[in-house]
């Protein structure tokens, strides 16, 4: 289920601000209250993926372990599309929600 | 030095399995070797064992190189997309310069290959119009399409498509070139090499360049889809 929402949650979690793949898992992690443990090698195919789509730009910045890193940040583009997926699982959670209002677990007959 | 190699190893593995596409190949490369380090550090244990947990977590080199592949196959069937729309333009460009420098020089063809000339003639516009149209129609199909998730029957049809409508562009336009090349043959025929027929024949020499440069890039496709698809099997 993770997997289908992948690029959303990718994008939630650079809402915050530019961010280095590392640090883009570490946000999702946080953000999630540790929720969602990402198989890590998940998120760069997905950045490269979303950057490719316009959503997000890079850049190689040089970081203090004078390693070079690439830095994503959304693009106008990524903004509106993360606006929109927002909208459209807020839609779908209160949807779901509604429907599962009072239900009770299905009891067999005696 | 097993410290050293669980890393590069792992990297190498990465980067070979990419090697159809030496840019990506590189940028994955350093990426992830940063993102392993960052994990090494921030890992309480031991070196040599945080190393081999930041690789196991970060996941299968074959199938990771499988997801990146796919975003390569997007990005290279896109620029084909682009590059038959400027080549046709150059093709263009280069036919309307020759045909403007024979109004210019007043040079005709002799009377008795007039009828071959023609019928030549007629081939060459209808293959350009024809790649002309598909080639609009290529860009149109490959520009609607959205980055895919991965590899699967509806991108393989999907590439398929755009394989076959970047293809029928080029043999068309192939079949122009071949045709203006044959014009041009019974123009000079018989004209000695000077000022008059060089633009003639630099002008063909474009046209041709951009005939094999989409050749070259369609290639490039092909090449990648079976790389794509060997990663898949392994």
């Amino acid at each position: 289920m993770l997997k289908g929402h992948l690029d959303m949650i990718v994008l939630a979690a650079l809402s915050a601000g530019p961010a280095h793949g590392y640090a883009v898992i570490e946000e999702i992690r946080r953000r999630s209250g540790q929720a969602f443990d990402l198989p890590e090698g998940t998120v760069y195919p997905a950045l490269h993926r979303l950057e490719h789509a316009g959503l997000l730009a890079s850049r190689w910045v040089t970081a203090e372990s004078n390693r070079r890193r690439r830095v994503y940040a959304l693009t106008r583009r990524g903004v509106r599309a993360l606006a929109e997926r927002r909208a459209v699982w807020q839609q779908f959670s209160e949807a779901i929600g509604d429907l599962l209002e009072g239900t009770r677990p299905w009891k067999k007959p005696a | 030095m097993e410290k050293a190699g669980v890393i590069s190893d792992y990297l190498d593995a990465l980067a070979s399995a990419l090697s159809f596409d030496r840019s990506l190949s590189r940028r994955v490369r350093q990426e992830v070797e940063d993102h392993l380090w960052d994990v090494v550090a921030a890992d309480q244990i031991g070196d040599r064992e945080a190393e081999r947990r930041a690789v196991a977590n970060f996941g299968d080199p074959q199938v990771l190189a499988a997801q990146f592949a796919v975003v390569s196959l997007a990005k290279q069937t896109k620029r084909v997309g682009v590059a038959l729309i400027l080549v046709i333009a150059c093709s263009f460009a280069a036919m309307k310069a020759r045909v403007a420098w024979y109004a210019a020089l007043q040079w005709a063809l002799s009377e008795d290959i007039r009828p071959v000339g023609a019928v030549i003639g007629s081939i060459d516009r209808y293959s350009f119009r024809l790649s002309v149209i598909i080639g609009l129609g290529a860009l149109a199909y490959i520009g609607s399409q959205r980055t895919p998730l991965a590899f699967d029957s509806g991108y393989r049809r999907q590439l398929r498509r755009s394989f076959y409508l970047c293809a029928a562009t080029t043999a068309f336009l192939i079949v122009s070139v071949i045709s203006d090349g044959t014009l041009t043959v019974l123009q000079m025929f018989g004209a000695e090499l000077s000022a008059k027929t060089l633009l003639p024949i630099v002008s063909m020499a474009v046209e041709i360049a951009c005939a094999g440069f989409l050749v070259f890039q369609i290639h490039g496709i092909a090449h990648r889809v079976r790389s794509t698809a060997a990663l898949l099997k392994t």
